[in-house]
């Protein structure tokens, strides 16, 4: 595990994990203007901030756990939804691909302060939806 | 309502705030969520929660694209950075929580006015001087040793290897956790006080310091976008557009930024952030029926105000013998 190259782990993970992303969002943009409609609003709706901001068309009415359900829908939205989270997840995985360096290494040291960093990104994560 | 055509152009327009906003973003060094936020706001109408939000997501997308390139070259220091993850991360969720509190309550212009007070202290460390590229050396403490901050990494320009020891990291830890705070409030990567933050207290190479902190922005982002993300401030749409337009703006900023030669230009992109800075502060002001004068007048204003400071700065650089090289650390 010494010759684990981790740098270009964390690489190869940015750089895919960023365009894997970008791809779904696109892939979302397009659905969503061929469809005119996403997740029962009218694309004008959508595109309108006011009727967003006073009808909910937000990130608090796309819960994480209809993602999966919505993409194979077809639904454009979800497929942003899906890019927006792999970004996010992108971010994160460097983070655990750390750990394993950390531990494959026995750096006890920096293997407790990578999980702290994870347990602050999983607190924002899985903790904070309930205090809302 | 809008039809269809007219939601086609909306779109690409925000699109092209995007990329104004990367690729400016990306010759400052503040990354391209600083100037979003502004030009969404007093430009396209769009409500500040929106467009932090948006500002947000492009952030972590314009971090893991050039991160990619910088942990190649291996010049990021990659234990420095997940030891001050800690106190970004922690801070994120205080700042996140905060602007929450503060949208609820109808607080949104002390967002405004904090907003452009940050972007404006933000230009301190990108227009001065602070020092050499290389930093004098100080004596290691028992922070070096413990959180591993030596280190060395190889200077193309110098054409030598160059070795450092930063000290100082619980100073360091509390910079990271406002900036954490301030990138948690404002939607923002808060890039400059990291590299500050760095600079200043853990008296790291600005090569070090900047491409570490690109490393960190996107973990910092990621915490304060989940949180986001359930508060409902992530508008869809926005976000897609804003996404791929900063991540387009930040890869021409990045391929124009070695062919710029004369610094002198670079004033000119200052500029426009303090016209962005000061109206931010004017609008805040605004809502609450503070500033008196009608929008037309603060924008002249703050145009004035910033072409003048421009203007200063250009001249002091002439005069200066070591002027010229604004932001050749950036």
């Amino acid at each position: 595990m010494k010759n684990f190259d981790d740098t270009m782990v964390v690489s190869h993970f940015l750089r895919g994990g960023s365009i894997l992303s970008v791809m779904f969002i696109i892939l979302g943009i397009i659905i969503l203007f061929v469809k005119r409609e996403g997740d029962g609003f009218t694309l004008q709706q959508i595109a309108s901030y006011s009727y967003s901001l006073t009808h909910g068309i937000d990130s608090k009415n796309f819960p994480t756990s209809d993602i999966i359900q919505g993409v194979f829908r077809l639904d454009g939205i979800y497929f942003v939804a899906l890019g927006l989270w792999l970004l996010i997840f992108t971010s994160i995985s460097v983070v655990v691909v750390r750990l394993v360096w950390f531990a494959a290494n026995k750096d006890k040291k920096f293997v407790i302060i990578t999980l702290v960093v994870l347990f602050n990104l999983f607190f924002a994560m899985l903790i904070v939806p309930s205090l809302l | 309502m809008l039809n269809y055509i007219e939601i086609i152009i909306r779109f690409f327009s925000i699109m092209l705030a995007g990329i104004f906003s990367g690729f400016l973003g990306s010759l400052t060094g503040l990354g391209g969520g600083t100037i979003l936020v502004p030009v969404l706001t007093l430009f396209y109408g769009i409500p500040i929660i929106f467009a932090t939000g948006a500002s947000l997501i492009s952030t972590i997308a314009t971090s893991d694209g050039s991160a990619s390139a910088y942990t190649k070259e291996k010049i990021a220091n990659v234990n420095l950075s997940i030891s001050l993850e800690m106190a970004t991360t922690g801070g994120a969720i205080a700042g996140s929580f905060v602007a929450i509190y503060m949208y609820a309550h109808s607080l949104s212009w002390i967002v405004y006015v904090i907003f452009g007070t940050v972007l404006l202290f933000s230009l301190y460390p990108a227009v001065k001087k602070l020092h050499s590229e290389i930093p004098k050396k100080t004596k290691p403490d028992w922070s070096t040793k413990f959180f591993k901050l030596s280190g060395s990494y190889f200077d193309e320009r110098l054409k030598q290897t160059i070795n450092y020891e930063g000290s100082r990291w619980y100073l360091g830890e509390i910079i990271m956790f406002f900036a954490g705070f301030f990138s948690g409030l404002l939607g923002i990567g808060s890039g400059a006080l990291k590299v500050l933050g760095m600079d200043w207290a853990l008296n790291l190479p600005m090569k070090v310091t900047t491409t570490t902190s690109n490393f960190m922005i996107g973990i910092t982002a990621a915490t304060s976008s989940t949180i986001y993300w359930y508060a409902g401030f992530i508008q869809p749409l926005i976000a897609a557009a804003t996404a791929i337009g900063v991540l387009i703006g930040a890869y021409y900023g990045s391929k124009v930024l070695v062919r710029i030669s004369n610094e002198n230009i670079r004033l000119i992109f200052f500029s426009v952030l303090i016209f962005l800075g000061l109206d931010m502060i004017f609008s805040g002001f605004d809502k609450i029926n503070l500033v008196l004068v009608d929008t037309v007048f603060q924008f002249s204003f703050a145009a004035v105000v910033a072409i003048i400071t421009i203007l200063i700065l250009f001249f002091h650089e002439k005069i200066t013998p070591t002027g010229g090289k604004i932001s050749e650390k950036l």
